[in-house]
């Protein structure tokens, strides 16, 4: 069963995650909204109200598999949007997903590593229903809604990205 | 007195006995040996051994994975606790903060903020 831990906002959803006391595996972290949500290298992710922003607390894994995964979420990301929005997104490497040359949705995995790794999470932002860019990112950065000109609805494609990930981890897991 | 000495394991039986002429006895194995302030009965050879260099107290922090140091937020010199946050890794596809799981002090910071390193590398050493 997943835990949905639903915010109105938050600093970050991986960052809150890392700062639980008791992470449990598969549990979701969920925000309407980042005040300062990031992607790779401490880059920025334009994260307002209306996008989807989640992160996934993972079991403790190695991380050579840590890295398939990152890998599979962004996958998981693009199959979501072609079979549901018949659009043709595709996946710059090595954790974007972008539509008709724009970024619509970024993948980070985050690990605690000691001797081994302590703590996983993969963290998700979908532009969803954003309605606009700022400038300085309306060249590089689209949304579902400005690509559909309607809003989906955010828990559906949760939903259907968390099955899709749960069904790829356990193809991969066999 | 009278005792067991264990070397490269074999025993051997050894006795001490002050003479009372200002010498000692040792025997060893029934083989005798007298020494004195200024004499020495019989010269023995001594083999000189030694322990293998080992440093028990050095620890390391390895790299678990392929990637760029993208912070450092350590120093030479510098106590750190178990568990602390030393480094960041940036892999491919990950975000790796490195904590150590030991405390101690930093003796050597072995790499730099956007250095590459491989997977066993290692970043830092401690004791």
């Amino acid at each position: 069963m997943i835990r949905i831990k639903k915010y109105k906002r938050v600093l970050s959803t991986n960052l809150l995650a890392k700062k639980l006391k008791e992470p449990m595996p598969w549990m979701i972290i969920l925000a309407e909204e980042q005040q300062k949500g990031y992607g790779r290298k401490g880059t920025g992710w334009f994260s307002p109200r209306g996008g989807l922003y989640f992160s996934i607390i993972l079991p403790k894994s190695n991380i050579e598999d840590l890295q398939t995964l990152t890998i599979l979420a962004a996958f998981i990301v693009a199959k979501v949007i072609k079979e549901n929005f018949d659009l043709e997104p595709f996946i710059k490497l090595p954790n974007d997903v972008w539509i008709a040359g724009k970024k619509i949705a970024g993948v980070l995995t985050e690990n605690v590593v000691g001797k081994e790794v302590k703590f996983s999470v993969i963290g998700i932002g979908l532009n969803t229903n954003i309605k606009k860019f700022p400038q300085g990112l309306e060249k590089t950065a689209t949304s579902l809604k400005m690509e559909l000109g309607k809003e989906v609805r955010n828990e559906e494609v949760l939903k259907k990205i968390l099955q899709g990930l749960k069904e790829q981890l356990k193809i991969i897991s066999e | 007195m009278r005792f067991s000495l264990k070397v490269k394991n074999k025993e051997y039986e050894v006795e001490l006995l002050e003479t009372g002429q200002g010498e000692v006895k040792i025997t060893v194995e029934g083989e005798e040996f007298i020494f004195n302030e200024n004499r020495t009965e019989k010269k023995v050879a001594v083999a000189k051994t030694a322990l293998p260099k080992r440093n028990f107290s050095r620890k390391e922090i390895k790299a678990p994975i392929t990637g760029v140091i993208s912070e450092v937020f350590v120093k030479q010199g510098e106590f750190i606790k178990e568990g602390q946050k030393v480094l960041s890794l940036s892999s491919m596809k990950m975000e790796n903060e490195i904590i150590s799981d030991f405390a101690g002090k930093i003796t050597e910071v072995l790499v730099k903020e956007n250095q590459k390193v491989e997977g066993g590398d290692i970043l830092l050493i401690l004791k």
